[in-house]
């Protein structure tokens, strides 16, 4: 059965920055997961951290990093972590804007609200910039389109009240725009619309629409509109091309809920880079069992149709997720189960695990449950250390409350690139010269 | 609407059995008018399981409720079909119920008049392959499930017909009492606050576990027992017929399948105050373990949320406590206050959903007597409004419909429950000014598994572009109060689902809940906007939220 | 309880069953992002809508005790029919919901109580048509190549005129076997031992269409040491189970289940050439037939694709890799069906050990004709527009020949590009014959 140097479980930004960075060191990697998900849910932008009073990610960071919160371990890596991810990005023709000195602002949001970012697609980016006072916002989205309600959004963002005290744009007005054959259409989704922008033809004639419908809502007037996160998907840097050079107003894009069209790109991205750096990246594996033997890992067993396919392999990165993810599973009698390694989850006390309110402030005390470790991510229960060739990575780590501290997508990077540097540092004389001389990886991207 | 000045009866309580009593005495030519203080059916009637009563859970204890339950089982059948849902019901003996129970029942029924068939165990194991493989002996009984929105709907449909009114969101704040006799009820808006008086020649109490609390206001007394029921709503029908336990009636022994869900209940806890209580774990756990009796996987499948009712059980002063809740009657009880000197004013308690216009007719019986009227009951006859043709409810039908107009899912507001924006909008029409909570009552959305994560912003988009285009001529500042005010019904329903998610927060529901709140907080903001729970001042419509299932 | 149990009641939490497994969505919508169905055609309303969605809408079994008017609308949708089976959607869902077998079932309850269209039953019965096709092959080659008769086709039992449908062979790759004396493990015949023979299943391609396929299957598998046993057996019943006929699939196992089983009992692998008959025999028999006896469990076990077995040999150290060079670019598409044996592309990994051979993974999701989906006229357009990307790139690649493991792919493939499309087995064989030829001097001149 096959061999890799390093198995990675898990495909969101954890396990795609932790197997992009092994397999640009030359590891043999391969990268499994059950399925997609946080790319898929999330807004495609990158929060590093922005607890209440930061002023930019890396204060965020530095608040949060108080002992017990990921960040205790990795603060020192976010910057670096990112930096590198943000610029493999570029690379794959999906750049981002900001870093972790940019200011946190409020951008508006698909529900008419706003949110608090630094680091997002280039496409998100002119959301960013503050607004003069005299510059009217847009809100235009496609007519019937059911994830984007442009007068709902408009006047929603229209309050003083959702900009908490930023600058904000004098007008807000919102408009639906009517796109050729699209209210005969009966399965309309952001990756449909998306789609519809790869192609040439029909994107201009969409984008016409939308910037006629543009100039009569904003006059000539300063501005800029904001548009839902539909504009290309495998041709998006075409598509954002035209965009920005047909429409009037300047365009940012809102993400919208999933499917996350900017995620999918992201996951696209990152995909393609690791193939091309040798690594493999296998989604629909269920991992069902993982070997050890002693303090090690020695393969992962995914399940199949009969025998079961065994990965043998020299180290693991386990980035399955949180609860959200899959990756800690909550019983009802109040336990929090790691299902693969059974790994110690420090779990808070079962009457506390949710707040009486749904939207409080403070988050739910549920969310930081997670796996400790030491400092290079590997797994510690009450007797010290567990695995020690496995490392984690993402939402599974403890102490985090990703929510309220914006802080999700930095630990994830900065995590991933954590274990995957650990892994080389430790693997330069063990792990992978032990196993690079088998049959490894095999050719360039043969998976799907 | 505007509420009228004077009723010949005023009715206090729009759950299913003020609704029957509307629509008899209006039926019997007075002119009545229903008052509810919240939106219909958002008390006892829409926090129940769903069960139309064969009789057959009453057969041992008191064959009067159980005879009332299939006379009256076959009533509803014949006047209000679309609102019920065929589904048949078993009695099942499992290996946990006592001999003496299942050898009796049969006789019992038949005693009774309940109709019930002994059936081969191993066909209807055929047929419901996730009941428990050893149970020995399965009992058929005309068992049903039954909207009660949908209900009270087409009840109070025939009564304005015939003449009748009803209003919600008015609440009875105060009776005008002369020579021991009601003369006004002092009503106040609840949306707005105004207050206006309604003058009467009668006044019934159908206000259920909270009649207690409207006698008062008349200074009579009427001891209620509340007898709080928690159900947990499961994702899908592990059965498509309602499943009971051959016993006698205990916590977690009955399955009904309602809609796409199917609902366990039930426990009987009594509580001091029909509107303060909480759904424990325990409870949750308990009804888990009882049903696993009848469903062994049960533990695996997937709970959507817990809701729980009161039970409007009615403790007659003579009756001393003992036994517990289970022991008091669940049969009706017809109150005239003559005797406690209010000559013009009568309550209804007890009793139950599937016996709703039984009890109506005997207390407009009351009523016409007391007030010299000799017209007779003919609520049992004619079939109600709004029943589509005489069909009994298909759970198939919105899929067939949907995809009867081509299909697709691009106009589904709801994917869980194939609400189309056509069906929203629909409702709308009807029914505005009212909540999204309103709103999933009348077309269920918001009520699958994902509780709203995936619709709730979609029907606030709705109901904005509805209050942008009334606002259009009108202020900015008034499209920013009706945006303010879509933000806290959108939190308030977020809320109000969680609420029901909470104690049977674990797997997959959790997972879905951490989700919703990843989604909505870290990408569309939610946190940001007005804070949900304080209404700013001027909205027009305050959050009047009371979810169930 | 010990902390085992524990973390396997949570994985079991996590591992639902098919008819189960709607109960595990999120609503998450990642099926929609995968559907290559979706994607062309709005007369399917996507993974989620008709699985995990639709499926809370379908009564679960007892239509009989419903109400009076349900017994003449059995199934409500049926919009289902035109998922074409590909199984992406199950392979993204990070909840583990079986949204293709879901599917699959209720297309099955579509057809329940009604008569299967003449087309859908003809596709089905692969066998029977291949029985007579080969029987009357010129004849029924020459209406196949007709372009006439194609369009009657059409017309009268809806298979697209264009559709890929190849030629019959002249002979069975079976009646050609038992002519030469292969071994079939009859009654009496003495067999040699399991590390020395394995069991092939040809399927109706290779026995019907691509007798030369089998052939190629049996000596890459005698190079290896491997003499083949072909036993009696029927058509292992997919395009019975995707066109909804389930009862007719059932019969066909039934007649393939005991012949297997008794080999695998006595420690003979069996093998197969098509990704989509050996998944029938490890997963669809009791996945979707509902077969859970000891026949099925034993056949499943010791079922390998034929790539599957070919790796696992040079894992072990035993595959002959004396491979001659094949200097050519070979475009790979990885059929639908072999993700979801779980297997990983072990056909890739195989071509990499040939020298100068550069294989290429297309990376595009599925080629459209999902077994007989495409070939129905309804269907036809909508298969083209979810292959088009893959067969772009195949054109593009300027390849002389491009590389499949599943038949119907591979003549979709070929048709749609005009490249020659084989199997696997068939490229690995050639670089043993170059291996043969660099090794002999007359060849080496």
């Amino acid at each position: 059965m096959p061999r890799a140097d390093v198995v990675v479980i898990g495909a969101g930004l954890a396990g795609l920055t932790a197997a992009a960075r092994l397999a640009e060191a030359g590891a043999s990697v391969m990268l499994v997961a059950k399925g997609h998900a946080s790319t898929h849910w999330g807004s495609g932008g990158i929060d590093v951290a922005a607890p209440v009073g930061a002023r930019t990610p890396a204060e965020g960071v530095r608040t949060l990093a108080a002992p017990g919160h990921p960040y205790a371990i990795l603060a020192g890596d976010a910057e670096a972590a990112v930096g590198w991810l943000t610029g493999v990005l570029a690379t794959a023709g999906l750049p981002y804007a900001g870093s972790l000195q940019t200011p946190i602002r409020r951008v508006p949001t698909a529900l008419g609200g706003t949110r608090r970012v630094a680091i997002v697609p280039d496409a998100q980016s002119a959301a960013l910039r503050p607004w003069d006072p005299d510059e009217v916002l847009v809100v235009a989205g496609p007519a019937g389109f059911k994830d984007f309600w442009p007068a709902a959004v408009a006047g929603s963002l229209a309050r003083d009240a959702v900009w908490h005290g930023s600058d904000r744009p004098a007008r807000v007005v919102g408009v639906a725009v009517a796109l050729a054959g699209l209210a005969e259409r009966r399965n309309v989704n952001a990756l449909e619309l998306a789609r519809r922008f790869d192609d040439p033809t029909t994107r201009a004639a969409d984008l016409d629409a939308f910037a006629a419908a543009l100039r009569s809502a904003a006059g000539r007037r300063p501005g800029r509109v904001a548009l839902p996160a539909i504009v290309g998907l495998h041709a998006h840097a075409e598509a954002w091309a035209d965009a920005r050079a047909r429409l009037p107003l300047e365009p940012f894009e809102v993400p919208l809920v999933p499917p996350s069209v900017p995620g999918v790109r992201l996951w696209q991205a990152l995909r393609a880079r690791i193939r091309a750096t040798g690594g493999r990246v296998q989604v629909g594996e269920q991992v069902h069992r993982i070997e050890t033997a002693g303090d090690r890992v020695v393969a992962v067993e995914m399940e199949a149709a009969t025998r079961a396919l065994r990965i043998t392999t020299g180290a693991l990165v386990l980035a399955t997720g949180g609860i959200a993810g899959g990756g800690l599973v909550a019983t009802a009698d109040g336990r929090i189960v790691e299902p693969l390694l059974d790994l110690p989850v420090e779990t808070p006390p079962h009457d506390g695990w949710l707040r009486r309110d749904a939207l409080d402030p403070a988050g739910h005390p549920i969310e930081a449950a997670g796996i400790r470790t030491d400092a290079t991510l590997r797994p510690i229960g009450p007797g010290g250390a567990t695995f020690r060739n496995v490392h984690v990575a993402g939402a599974l780590l403890a102490g985090q409350l990703a929510l309220r501290e914006r802080c999700g997508d930095g630990v994830a990077i900065a995590s991933g690139w954590r274990a995957a540097n650990a892994i080389v540092d430790t693997g330069v004389g063990g792990t992978l010269a032990a196993t690079s001389a088998g049959h490894s990886a095999g050719p360039a991207g043969i998976a799907s | 609407m505007t509420v009228p000045h004077t009723a010949d009866v005023l009715v206090i309580g729009g759950g299913a059995t003020g609704a029957g009593v509307v629509r008899d005495l209006a039926r019997r030519g007075l002119r009545a008018l229903l008052v509810e203080r919240g939106d219909y059916g958002t008390g006892t009637t829409g926090r129940y399981h769903g069960l139309l009563h064969s009789g057959g859970r009453y057969v041992q204890k008191d064959q009067v409720a159980a005879r009332e339950c299939i006379e009256e089982n076959r009533v509803l059948r014949r006047i209000a079909p679309s609102s019920i849902e065929d589904t048949g019901g078993f009695f099942v003996a499992t290996p946990d119920d006592p001999d003496d129970y299942v050898q009796e029942f049969a006789a019992n029924c038949a005693a009774s008049g309940v109709d019930c068939d002994e059936v081969d165990v191993q066909t209807l194991l055929a047929h419901e392959p996730a009941l428990n493989r050893r149970i020995r002996r399965a009992f058929r009984v005309p068992d049903g499930s039954i909207e009660p929105w949908q209900l009270i709907d087409s009840t109070l449909a025939d009564a304005r017909r015939h003449g009748s009114e009803a209003v919600s969101y008015h609440r009875v704040i105060g009776f005008e009492i002369t020579g021991g006799r009601i003369t006004a009820a002092r009503l106040r808006n609840e949306r707005d606050g105004s207050e206006t008086t309604v003058w009467t020649q009668f006044v019934v109490s159908a206000a259920g576990a909270w009649a207690g609390q409207i006698a008062a206001l008349a200074g009579v007394e009427v001891e209620m027992t509340p007898g709080k029921g928690t159900m947990l709503i499961y994702n899908h029908r592990m059965t498509d017929a309602v499943i009971n336990r051959c016993h006698k009636s205990s916590d977690g022994d009955i399955m009904v399948p309602v809609h796409t869900v199917a609902i366990l209940g039930t426990t009987d806890i009594k509580v001091p105050d029909p509107d303060d209580y909480e759904i424990t774990r325990e409870e949750v756990a308990r009804l888990v373990d009882e049903g696993t009796k009848l469903f062994p996987d049960l533990p695996r499948m997937r709970i959507l949320r817990a809701y729980a009712g009161v039970r409007p059980l009615y403790k007659p002063p003579a009756e001393a406590a003992v036994g517990g809740n289970r022991s008091i009657t669940r049969a009706h009880a017809i109150l005239d206050h003559a005797d406690q000197g209010v000559d013009n004013f009568v309550s209804i308690v007890g009793g139950k959903l599937t016996t709703h216009r039984l009890m109506a007719e005997q207390t407009v019986d009351v009523v016409a007597e007391k007030m010299g009227i000799t017209a007779r009951c003919t609520t049992a006859e004619e079939p109600l409004p709004d029943q589509h043709e005489g069909k009994t409810y298909w759970l198939g039908h919105r899929l067939a419909d949907i995809e009867a107009e081509g299909g697709g899912d691009a106009d589904l507001l709801c994917e869980c429950e194939l609400v189309t924006r056509s069906m929203a909008e629909a409702y709308l029409d009807r029914h505005w000014p009212c909540t999204i909570d309103d709103l999933r009552r009348g077309t269920r959305v918001g009520m699958g598994p994902c509780q709203g994560a995936f619709c709730t912003f979609r029907v606030a988009g709705l109901v904005a572009e509805r209050l942008d285009a009334a606002a259009q001529d009108g202020s900015g500042e008034q499209r920013a109060i009706h945006a303010a005010t879509a933000d806290r019904a959108l939190g308030a329903f977020l809320r109000e689902r969680f609420k029901g998610t909470r104690p049977i927060a674990h797997g997959r529901q959790l997972q879905e809940l951490l989700m919703t709140n990843g989604i909505y907080s870290g990408v569309l903001g939610l946190d940001s906007m007005a804070a949900p729970s304080e209404p700013p001042a001027g909205s027009p419509t305050p959050e009047v939220v009371d979810a169930a299932r | 309880m010990t902390i085992t149990d524990l973390v396997a009641e949570a994985a079991a939490e996590l591992d639902p069953h098919v008819s189960s497994s709607a109960d595990e969505c999120l609503k998450c919508n990642v099926c929609n992002t995968v559907c290559p169905v979706m994607r062309v055609t709005d007369l399917f309303p996507g993974p989620k809508y008709e699985g995990p969605q639709a499926q809370r809408f379908r009564l679960a079994r007892g239509q009989q005790i419903q109400g009076p008017h349900s017994a003449d609308v059995p199934s409500p949708d049926h919009s289902v029919d035109y998922c074409s089976g590909c199984g992406w959607c199950t392979t993204a869902c990070p909840a583990g919901v079986k949204i293709a077998e879901i599917n699959n079932q209720a297309r099955a309850r579509l057809r329940e109580g009604k008569r299967p269209k003449l087309r859908d039953w003809g596709l089905g019965q692969t066998d029977l048509t291949g029985r007579l096709g080969t029987t009357l092959s010129p004849l029924a080659n020459a209406v196949l190549g007709n372009g006439l008769a194609r369009r009657a086709m059409e017309l009268t039992v809806g298979v697209h005129h264009a559709a890929p449908l190849p030629a019959f062979a002249k002979r069975t790759f079976q009646a050609t076997w038992r002519k030469d004396g292969g071994i079939t493990g009859a009654d009496g015949e003495t067999l040699p031992g399991p590390d020395e023979a394995v069991v092939y299943f040809h399927g109706c391609a290779a026995n019907y269409y691509e007798p030369h396929l089998a052939q190629a299957a049996i000596e890459v598998l005698r190079r290896n040491g491997f003499a083949t046993i072909v036993p009696p057996q029927v058509c292992c019943g997919l395009p019975l189970i995707s066109n909804g006929l389930y009862d007719d699939a059932r019969e066909r196992a039934g007649s393939n289940l005991p012949v297997l089983a008794d080999l695998a009992r006595r420690g003979y692998r069996i093998i197969g050439t098509s990704t989509s008959c050996t998944h029938t025999l490890k997963a669809e028999y009791e996945e979707m037939l509902d077969l859970h006896d000891d026949d099925t469990r034993v056949v499943s076990e010791a079922t390998w694709d034929i790539c599957e077995f070919l790796l696992d040999l040079h894992e072990q150290g035993r595959l002959d890799t004396s491979f001659g060079r094949l200097d050519a670019d070979l475009p790979y598409h990885a059929p639908c069906q072999l993700r979801s044996h779980g297997i990983g592309l072990p056909a890739l990994e195989l071509f990499a050990l040939v020298p100068g051979l550069r294989a290429e993974d297309m990376d595009h999701d599925c080629c459209g004709v999902a077994g007989t989906y495409g070939l129905k006229k309804e269907k036809y357009d909508i298969a083209m527009a979810v292959g088009a990307p893959l067969f772009d790139k195949v054109k593009a690649s300027g390849a002389a020949a491009a590389s499949c493991d599943s038949e119907t792919c591979r003549w979709q493939i070929q048709t749609a590009t005009g490249v020659p499309t084989r199997h696997p087995v068939e490229f690995l064989l050639d670089a043993y014959r170059a291996g043969d030829a660099a090794r002999t001097p007359t060849a080496a001149r």
